[in-house]
């Protein structure tokens, strides 16, 4: 379903994104791990060209996310995307940041909105705080309405990148159970993130980046077999989760 | 100056109303406020040209804005004054010439500030409202206009101060506002010009530093909002 061939990136003399090619199937949950700068958020980046290529391609069911004739607009319609720092809008409640989408782009009544922003809301547990307005959530909360807002849209694929950096470490459970149930919903992910525990509980793969570059990548326990005599085995000791 | 307050206060009020045109300090604030009101959406437009992708946009634009900007003020009540009676045919009052030549001036001058509203929004606001797959303009009328405005209030305050001191070049093209009314009192007594300009002062320190202090008091409740924004974590 997304497909990456070759991809280079280079964030003006420095490459950030160095030959990488890859595929993410239908249903199937990638999990990026790998130190700050290695190019994790910069590929998952790529797919809905919130930043392009500069080599190679990125094809999401076979079509060329760079192409001119591309609806890109379309196409982010189909890919949802949550961001390490929420991005909410402020200026609009839990439930105005989640009908805004649907009632522009899926054209439904403020009605209809509405209840398909409850429904989303309620699957991530926040109903009671659906007229409370970001600025008075907790950041657990804000990344949950995040989580909602792009799951109303109703993507085909979820990409996650860093959801849970920017949280005290007693919210990170809370966004990971829903990215846990989402899962186990047969959604198609790539979450960029450092929750080692979360990789191995849900990663059918996990790919291990540094300096732009796929360096290992295997199912969780192929990699814990493997990570002993390689740069991943150290760089999990580093995140203290060996 | 208190005898000249008591004996003129409605002519530096509303000039010679009812039984001339409206005019003194009511004049001034509507003119102010129309003003500004007229350019707001040539300054949206402009901003938003100037922050465009496309270069035939934002090159014109930018042109614009500094255009005027390299000009003083009397050069538009100048030529709106002379050119437009020629453009439209017949004269135009002082008033009309004045409010024209302000709205072009300030909407390069309030296009900055909402230019600089917009670039100060996060990245991820836009970020997040195209990867919903909104495209430009609802992006920006949802997304980016009510952020950036909000944020600005207190700037636009700080505009409307300067308009309100802009108004008083009028005077040269004969518009009715407060320092017109001014001089007609001096006219009339003609000995006491220090006091008749003394009062012309205070009643604008007054007015504008009442609407400055509003702007403080803004910006105050803005960063005070903000602080339940990114960061602040409040319990709930």
């Amino acid at each position: 379903m997304i497909r990456f061939e070759n991809v280079d990136k280079w964030f003006g003399t420095l490459q950030v994104l160095a030959g990488i090619s890859g595929e993410v199937s239908r249903g199937e949950v990638k999990v990026l791990v790998g130190p700050s700068g290695s190019g994790k958020s910069t590929l998952i980046r790529t797919v809905t060209r919130l930043e392009k290529v500069q080599g190679g391609r990125v094809l999401v069911d076979g079509a060329d996310v760079a192409a001119r004739g591309l609806d890109i607009n379309r196409l982010r319609q189909r890919i949802g995307f949550v961001f390490q720092a929420y991005n909410l809008f402020p200026h609009l409640s839990a439930l105005g940041n989640i009908t805004l989408g649907l009632t522009k782009l899926h054209g439904m009544s403020k009605a209809a909105a509405r209840e398909r922003a409850m429904e989303e809301l309620a699957r991530v547990g926040l109903t009671e705080k659906a007229n409370e307005m970001p600025g008075l959530l907790s950041g657990g909360q804000r990344q949950r309405v995040a989580i909602a807002r792009s799951l109303a849209m109703d993507p085909e694929v979820m990409l996650f990148d860093e959801p849970t950096s920017a949280l005290d470490p007693e919210m990170v459970g809370e966004v990971l159970a829903a990215m846990k149930r989402l899962a186990a919903a047969g959604m198609t992910m790539i979450c960029v993130t450092h929750e080692i525990g979360f990789a191995r509980e849900v990663a059918d793969e996990i790919w291990f980046m540094e300096t732009g570059r796929v360096i290992e990548r295997g199912k969780p326990a192929e990699l814990a077999g493997r990570a002993a005599q390689s740069r991943l085995g150290a760089f999990l000791q580093k995140v203290g989760a060996t | 100056m208190l005898e000249i307050l008591q004996n003129n206060w409605l002519l530096f009020l509303v000039g010679q109303y009812p039984h001339g045109p409206i005019g003194g300090l009511v004049m001034t604030l509507f003119m102010a406020a129309l003003s500004l009101a007229l350019c707001f959406p040539f300054a949206i437009g402009l901003a938003l040209a100037r922050l465009s992708p496309y270069r035939w946009l934002r090159l014109p634009a930018t042109a614009i804005v500094h255009t005027v900007r390299g000009l003083p003020l009397i050069m538009f009540i100048f030529w709106t004054y002379f050119f437009s009676p020629l453009i439209i045919g017949r004269a135009v009052g002082g008033v009309e010439t004045l409010v024209i030549a302000l709205v072009v001036y300030e909407a390069a001058y309030l296009s900055e500030i909402i230019r600089a509203g917009i670039e100060g929004l996060p990245k991820g606001q836009t970020e997040a409202a195209t990867s919903l797959g909104l495209r430009y303009w609802p992006t920006t009328i949802k997304v980016v206009l009510p952020q950036a405005l909000h944020n600005m209030l207190p700037s636009m305050v700080s505009q409307f101060v300067s308009t309100i001191k802009e108004t008083s070049l009028g005077y040269v093209i004969s518009a009715h506002e407060l320092t017109f009314a001014a001089a007609q009192v001096n006219n009339v007594l003609l000995t006491q010009p220090f006091e008749v300009y003394g009062i012309l002062a205070l009643t604008y320190f007054a007015l504008c530093f009442a609407l400055t202090s509003l702007a403080r008091l803004i910006e105050r409740r803005i960063s005070a909002g903000r602080g339940g924004a990114p960061g602040i974590v409040v319990a709930a």
